[in-house]
């Protein structure tokens, strides 16, 4: 039963874009594929952040606790040996779901500056337990990671030692991903989501209970923020508390608001200025947060919308909601 | 409590702290009614309101619902026993389009709030009623306009086609017309008083101006200074002296 109504120029842009990330590691050079790799990684958690930040109003400041937990729970079952890519998947996805239900069931019943602070406080207790529980997450050090999962499929056993294999791991799990995030956003749940950031006292007046459409919503951005930690623990080879700090969960923030809250993919070509910026800048200066503080100031200022949202609405004259 | 009775309040009382708002309010509102409750800005109205549908909890008192019992219940639970409200200042989802703000109580009478994919638009027995509940208040026309960009009335439109949406037993309106021109204000009349011969549910709203009152409502009840102080039909309360001194004052003599 899922059809969708999908306006015809998203689907062509889509399509197109698409493209060029499946043709693009045959024409880059293999460094401009790792730095895709990670700007796929940081816009599924940008986009998944944005799930709360621009369809519910909620403003995390923890994301980075659930991508630590998938990264963590990946390095934990590379380490006891298992391999298959699936289970690790599955148990990354579900390990930071059930944590982001627990944070979620105790924050969501806050707002704005409230539900920021609850949520960056919860993200300091599972970087202080990443941080100082040395025998289980090596502390400060992190976990390193030595060998890859595999994945047989169609009789194809496929591992993924060299970064363009890596890269087409994380192109299809961040392409399928989106895609659910994609359907959530655009569901029942979704509208009543909007709804509930546009006036949440009207969605309790007639008949939603607010905080367990917010508790779902929490939920499912944990699940997808973690499986975003998983591939990055695979990428990166290493899970470290970094992950887990706050200034790594102001990264989706940013990249958020650099190419706009208010649409589907804003986050994602965010994630991608982001890091393309940063590779630009770091040729000149080592100041690159200057620089990113320098960028962020006007696009707050002049770009409401943030970049992409600026664009689109320009050029297709569409609502950005 | 006769038979008939949706809405029955007994002995309800609020305080904000130290502060008494209303006290010791009984009334009963037959199936079907159209009543009001009346009396000045500051008299406990909205108060009222808020305490018998869920913003928060009475201090003294119990409010039943077809027969059960509603009391402090939280908002969510009130409006799926049967009623749902307006406020006095337009309470809608601005950002959405009006479809969009009739989907959303569909949606949740449904019971597809949680339903994390397919695409509403595409649900044909919501949109269908999304697009009668538009037609009941006129508003089919700007069906796809976003709210923030429609005129006042029209957005109080908005809210009384989320309000019947659901289809509630009792509809509670806080100041329908609160801040129209007389033009919108007689149109609200005439809609609240077709959609009360047509559909059978009982309406229960307060109103500060008495014109409206009187050429809307069959029963009505007036709050003076947090008590009941009279109720009635509406020749009956323009006769009430008690009624005449404390509220009505001049205006009925002139
Ligand atoms: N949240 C509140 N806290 C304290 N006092 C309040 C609050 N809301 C209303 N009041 C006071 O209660 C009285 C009744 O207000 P209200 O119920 O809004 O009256 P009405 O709707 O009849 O104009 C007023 O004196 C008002 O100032
Ligand atoms: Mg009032």
């Amino acid at each position: 039963m899922i059809v969708l109504k999908i306006k015809y120029h998203t689907l062509i842009l889509t399509g197109i874009l698409v493209t060029l990330l499946f043709l693009s590691p045959l024409v880059i050079p293999v460094y401009w594929v790792i730095l895709l790799s990670e700007i796929l990684i940081m816009g599924l958690m940008a986009v998944s952040f944005n799930l709360l930040l621009g369809y519910a109003g909620l403003l995390s400041f923890g994301q980075g606790a659930f991508f630590g937990l998938g990264a963590y729970t990946a390095a934990l079952m590379l380490q006891a040996g298992y391999e298959n890519l699936f289970l690790i998947f599955l148990a990354g996805i579900l390990v930071a779901m059930l944590a982001a239900l627990i944070v979620g069931f105790f924050s969501v019943r806050l707002d704005e500056i409230f539900f920021a602070m609850i949520t960056l406080a919860f993200g300091m207790m599972f970087f202080s337990i990443a941080h100082n529980w040395r025998d289980v997450t090596g502390g400060s050090d992190g976990l390193p990671v030595f060998n890859l999962p595999n994945l047989q499929l169609f009789g194809l056993d496929l591992t993924f030692y060299s970064p363009i294999s890596m890269y087409y791991l994380i192109f299809t799990t961040v392409l399928i991903a989106l895609f659910l995030l994609w359907l959530v956003v655009h569901s029942p749940f979704g509208l009543i989501l909007k709804a509930t950031r546009e006036n949440k006292q009207r969605v309790s007046f007639v008949g939603g209970n607010v905080r367990k459409l917010r508790i779902v919503a929490f939920t499912i951005s944990g699940a997808f923020t973690g499986l975003a930690g998983v591939l990055f623990c695979l990428f990166n080879n290493m899970a470290t508390p970094e992950f887990m700090h706050w200034s790594f969960s102001t990264k989706p923030i940013i990249m958020a608001i650099i190419g706009g809250t208010g649409s589907f993919f804003g986050p994602l070509f965010g994630a991608g200025i982001f890091f393309v910026l940063e590779q630009i800048i770091i040729r000149y200066t080592e100041n690159w947060m200057f620089f990113l503080g320098i960028i962020l100031v006007p696009v707050v200022l002049f770009f409401p919308q943030g970049v992409f949202g600026t664009l689109q609405n320009r050029f297709f004259k569409q609502r950005s909601k | 409590m006769s038979t008939g009775d949706v809405l029955q309040i007994k002995n309800l009382g609020h305080s904000y702290g130290k502060f008494k708002v209303i006290e010791d309010i009984s009334l009963s509102i037959g199936k079907g009614e159209m009543s009001a409750l009346i009396g000045p800005n500051g008299a406990g109205k909205t108060t009222f309101y808020n305490a018998i549908s869920g913003k928060f909890p009475p201090t003294r008192g119990k409010v039943f619902l077809n027969g059960n019992d509603i009391t402090g219940l939280p908002s969510y639970r009130v409006v799926d026993k049967g009623m749902c409200r307006s406020f006095q200042i337009t309470n809608i989802f601005n950002d959405l389009s009006v479809i969009e703000n009739v989907f959303s109580p569909l949606i949740i009478q449904q019971n597809k709030h949680f339903k994390l994919y397919g695409n509403i638009f595409n649900d044909q027995q919501i949109n269908e009623k999304a697009m009668q509940t538009l037609e009941q208040v006129g508003l089919t026309d700007r069906a796809d306009q976003v709210v923030a960009n429609l005129a006042y009335g029209d957005k109080r439109l908005v809210e009384m086609a989320i309000v019947l949406a659901r289809e509630p037993s009792v509809v509670l309106l806080d100041e329908p017309t609160a801040g129209m021109n007389p033009e919108e204000t007689e149109n609200m009349i005439n809609l609240i008083k077709k959609l009360a011969k047509n559909s059978g549910t009982t309406f229960f709203i307060t109103e500060h101006d008495m014109k409206v009152v009187f050429s809307l409502a069959e029963k009505i009840y007036v709050l003076h200074q947090g008590h009941l102080l009279a109720c009635g039909n509406p020749q009956e309360i323009r006769a009430n002296e008690q009624v005449q001194e404390a509220y009505l004052g001049r205006k009925v003599h002139a």
